[in-house]
């Protein structure tokens, strides 16, 4: 009994340190940025930086048209799937399997050989390279999005749910406003937090497309500042923390839901 | 010397105690039930035989060797369990085998005991099937057989069919009976449903709230319960406020109708309670009988029989007659006469 | 006498299909969703498969696969299979100690802080984490100082957090809480009623390990065991924040080649990657068909 105990308590005293430690170094160098005492001027520097501002920004604004995107394309496409073509569903996971193949660095290597040339050429614009960013990042989030999506309309049953409701005597706006939305909120909202811890902090991809992202930003700063890097990753870390924690307080009440997602290596 | 003996087991959960005076002897070869509603304590009871819980207080002791701390790996007890618990990763023949490799049984060996085991429960050709190819019947087969291969001294069986369709119960009830009979090993069985507890065993442990309320042979159960709580819980009860008229000659009152008992009775002008079974209860008058009239509440027809209920003087009577194509029943509302021996009657207790 | 009359009962819904006339018009519904895919994930795969094979002016070729043979390609793919499957092993058995200590061990507590760890250290890796292990065990990190205050130095003694052991040091921070977070689940589904009838068949704690709990979880710790190599294989972010590129894993070869950096030979750079997709793949399906096989045995 006693020797049990104290293996167990091992372990996660191990498992405990391996977590923390590495975070409170981190947190204690982001207090050193002025010289004999802790400060947290490091933080005041970063957040004053307009880089700070504008990658952030503009990670944020990807990450939200990736979830819009996303949400478009997936949620009236798994809601036909259930409805009229449940057979073509072992396809459609097949699909949603392979950006587990695809590592982030060959996803972005393939997107640029083909659409950086001619006919496409879509890297020669802005606006065309942030849709083939979004477009990427849409792959990236395809496995969870998916996963959510489905796993939500089969917890409903979307099919007799929708049955239920022509017999009442709804229009396809009501069914699909009043009765199919509001029981999927679970699904979408799991599908968004994920795809926003995903896209958020997300380097390799955006680092090749030049576009001006969070991950990148962080990455330069580690090349160039001691202090500020800290503070980032410290703010990083808990913005991680803040959309997991969203994830669990969504899908906390129906068990099995929760899935096991990895961030961008 | 019983076979079985157990000896005031007590188990205490906290401050709850689960099982308490627990003391029955069972004979070689008997089938034994254990009957209560949900958290009387029957599967505390039954753990405690097989080894997984170590009672507070009170001893076992098995053919004469007292087992009450031995662990469940050397107490050669079987155990049938309510979700099957069949290993998954193993055939069917490797299951029922598996405690026959453990006692160091060569695989040849092994096997043709498994098939035999297999014939037993009517499953030859499953051998090598997985136990999730298999409907939940049939796993519990697999679950009997495999308790019984490293034949046990003892087969403890904890609601091994409560999780099985209705009509597969009553089959495998049977089958239970007939290899139980058949190896004539001692048996325990833990189960809620009475009828089961009724048709199966040679005598029934019926447990409230951890304590035994009666144990007997079926029968003696239903007829003769001891308890209040054994009456009501084992078969329908009609029950009736009476007032004790004259104690000597076994006359009671309900409301303004008389009633004949068989003495002896508490004190005059004391309340009691009288119990009838609605089997004992007749419509229309007879010679010699309690004669009671009142109006007909309601006529249930449930196949083999039909439950009418009357309303009598401050009580509602529930008399169950045989159905046969002749029965004229009567209607709702009519008035109506109903009888019963004097000796069907009797007087419940006090119910704390 | 009852006789055999259950029969086996595959749980097949009777398959809902499509309203028969089902025409084009049911189909175009699943265009676009297919069509994303074929444009985003199975174009950019074809296109480097295709190229692998070709030459630069178009021609059909095998040399790009015959060029990986090169010292420091062959040298990439070797540590990167080093490094995942090192970690992927230690992430295996470290996770699988700590989700054993919290399900069937005696620190059951704190079960659910530890699960919801995982799940956000799981999802911490690429530049953030670099950075925090340079904070831990760079030169100047709060380890190493604090160890160099004792005497001990790390970078002396021949440590580099930019080598080998300091990148498997890293990844296992993302490695072993992903191992928690799907061996958990099976470790529950290890029912307390098959210990029980194990025992009562006479098996001592050793024989039903060894017999029914190790076989039954056999599948989820091999197919973790494969999903972490995977999982640490593909990955790019933290390892080029972490050394800037100068260690030489498959990625970060990629990258380099990306970039124009290294090797000049776009059909190379096919090639290396196609080799790449090839191990994930048959990684991710060993997984899965693991997987599959383990939630069989442990579902119910
Ligand atoms: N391990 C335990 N720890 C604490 N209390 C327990 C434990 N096991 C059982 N109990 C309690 O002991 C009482 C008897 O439980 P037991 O399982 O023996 O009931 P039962 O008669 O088998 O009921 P059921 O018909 O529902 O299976 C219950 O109140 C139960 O909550
Ligand atoms: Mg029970």
């Amino acid at each position: 009994m006693k020797r049990g105990a104290f293996w167990s308590w091992l372990w996660v005293g191990l498992g405990i340190a391996y977590f923390a430690i590495p975070l409170i170094a981190t947190l204690e160098f982001s207090l050193k940025a002025e010289r004999g005492r802790y400060s947290l001027a490091a933080y005041r520097t970063v957040l004053s930086d307009p880089q700070f501002a504008s990658t952030f920004s503009f990670s944020a604004g990807i990450a939200i048209l990736t979830i819009l995107f996303s949400l478009l394309l997936i949620v009236p496409t798994v809601y036909w799937v259930h409805l009229r073509l449940p057979q073509i569903r072992p396809a459609m996971e097949f699909v949603a399997f392979l950006p587990f193949v695809l590592p982030a660095i060959v996803l972005v290597f393939g997107l640029i050989r083909i659409y950086s040339r001619p006919p496409f050429a879509l890297t020669n614009y802005v606006w065309s390279t942030n849709l083939l960013l979004v477009a990427a990042y849409m792959g990236l989030a395809l496995p969870y999005m998916y996963r959510s999506v489905d796993t939500g309309m089969r917890a409903i049953d979307v099919r007799t749910l929708t049955e239920a409701a022509q017999s009442l005597g709804a229009g396809w706006p009501t069914i699909v406003g009043r009765v199919i939305f509001p029981n999927l909120r679970t699904a979408l909202l799991s599908g968004t937090f994920l795809t926003f811890a995903i896209v958020l902090g997300e380097y390799t991809i955006a680092s090749f497309l030049a576009r001006p992202m969070f991950g990148p930003y962080l990455a330069n700063m580690v090349r160039n500042k001691a202090y500020e890097p800290a503070a980032l990753s410290i703010i990083s870390f808990a913005l991680t923390w803040a959309m997991m924690g969203g994830l669990q307080w969504v899908t906390h009440r129906t068990p099995g839901s929760t899935q096991v997602t990895t961030g961008p290596r | 010397m019983a076979f079985l003996e157990i000896d005031q087991l007590h188990k205490q959960f906290g401050d709850l105690p689960a099982v308490s005076g627990f003391d029955v002897d069972v004979e070689q070869g008997e089938f034994l039930s254990l009957l209560g509603p949900s958290g009387c304590g029957k599967t505390t009871a039954l753990r405690m035989i097989a080894g997984f819980e170590r009672p507070t207080s009170g001893t076992i002791h098995l053919n004469g060797r007292d087992i009450t701390n031995q662990p469940p790996n050397r107490r050669h007890i079987g155990m049938v369990f309510q979700s099957y618990a069949l290993f998954p990763n193993m055939t069917v023949a490797d299951n029922v085998g598996f405690g026959l490799k453990l006692k160091g049984m060569t695989p040849a060996d092994a096997r043709r005991r498994a098939g035999e085991l297999l014939e037993l429960i009517q499953l030859p050709d499953k051998g090598g099937s997985y136990p999730y190819q298999l409907s939940g019947g049939q796993q519990q087969r697999v679950a009997l057989a495999r308790a019984l291969a490293i034949e046990p001294q003892v087969l403890l069986l904890d609601e091994p069919l409560s999780a099985l369709d209705a009509k597969i119960r009553v089959e495998l009830r049977a089958e239970i009976r007939r290899i139980q009979q058949q190896l004539h090993i001692t048996t325990l069985y833990v189960t809620h449903d009475q009828e089961e507890a009724m048709s199966l065993s040679d005598r029934v442990v019926v447990m409230n709230k951890g304590f035994i309320e009666q144990v007997g042979p079926p029968f003696e159960i239903y007829n003769y319960p001891r308890t209040a709580f054994v009456a009501h819980f084992v078969g329908q009860l009609n029950v009736m406020p009476v007032r004790v008229v004259d104690a000597a000659a076994g006359r009671v009152a309900l409301g303004e109708q008389t009633i004949i008992l068989e003495p002896p009775l508490a004190a005059n002008g004391q309340a009691v309670t009288l119990a009838v079974r609605p089997e004992e209860l007749e419509l229309g008058a007879a010679e010699g009988h309690n004669n009671l009239r009142g109006l007909v509440e309601s006529v249930n027809f449930l196949g083999s029989i039909v439950r009418v209920r009357v309303a009598v003087d401050g009580a509602t009577l529930s008399a169950d007659l045989f159905n046969e194509r002749l029965l004229t029943l009567p209607k709702a509302g009519e008035a109506v006469t109903i009888n019963f021996p004097a000796h069907a009657a009797w007087v419940l207790e006090e119910q704390g | 006498m009852a006789t055999e009359t259950v029969a086996v009962t595959e749980s097949t819904p009777p398959a809902r299909r499509a309203r028969a006339g089902a025409g084009l018009l049911t189909w175009l519904g699943v265009v676009p969703f297919f069509l994303f895919a074929l444009a985003f994930l199975v174009a950019p795969a074809s296109y480097l498969f295709i190229g692998s094979f070709q030459t630069l002016d178009g021609q059909f070729t095998l040399d790009n696969f015959r060029n990986l043979n090169q010292p420091i390609v062959v040298e990439a793919y070797k540590n990167s299979l080093q490094v995942s499957f090192a970690t992927a092993l230690g992430g295996t058995i470290f996770g699988f100690l700590l989700a054993y200590a919290v399900t069937l061990g005696r620190a059951g507590r704190v079960r659910s802080g530890l699960l919801t760890f995982s799940g956000v250290a799981s999802n911490f890796a690429g530049v953030p984490l670099a950075f925090a292990f340079i904070a831990t065990l760079g030169r100047i990190g709060l380890i190493t100082t604090m160890l160099k205050a004792v005497g001990i130095d790390l970078y002396q003694q021949g440590f580099s957090l930019y080598s080998f052991a300091g990148l498997s040091l890293t990844y296992m921070y993302f490695q072993f809480p992903l191992m928690i977070l799907i061996i958990t689940p099976a470790l529950e589904g290890l029912k307390r009623e098959w210990r029980e009838a194990a025992e009562n068949l006479g098996a001592s704690s050793g024989q039903y390990w060894r017999y029914i709990a190790f076989p039954v979880l056999l599948p989820s710790l091999l197919g973790t065991l494969i999903l972490l190599f995977a999982n640490a294989f593909g990955a790019f972010a933290t390892a080029f924040a972490l050394t800037g590129g100068t260690i030489n894993l498959v990625t970060i070869l990629i990258g380099s080649q990306m970039r124009g950096d290294v090797l000049r030979d776009p059909g190379l750079g096919y090639a290396l990657a196609v080799g790449m997709v090839a191990i994930m793949a048959v990684s991710i399906t060993a997984y899965t068909l693991l997987q599959r096989r383990s939630e069989r045995w442990l579902k119910r």
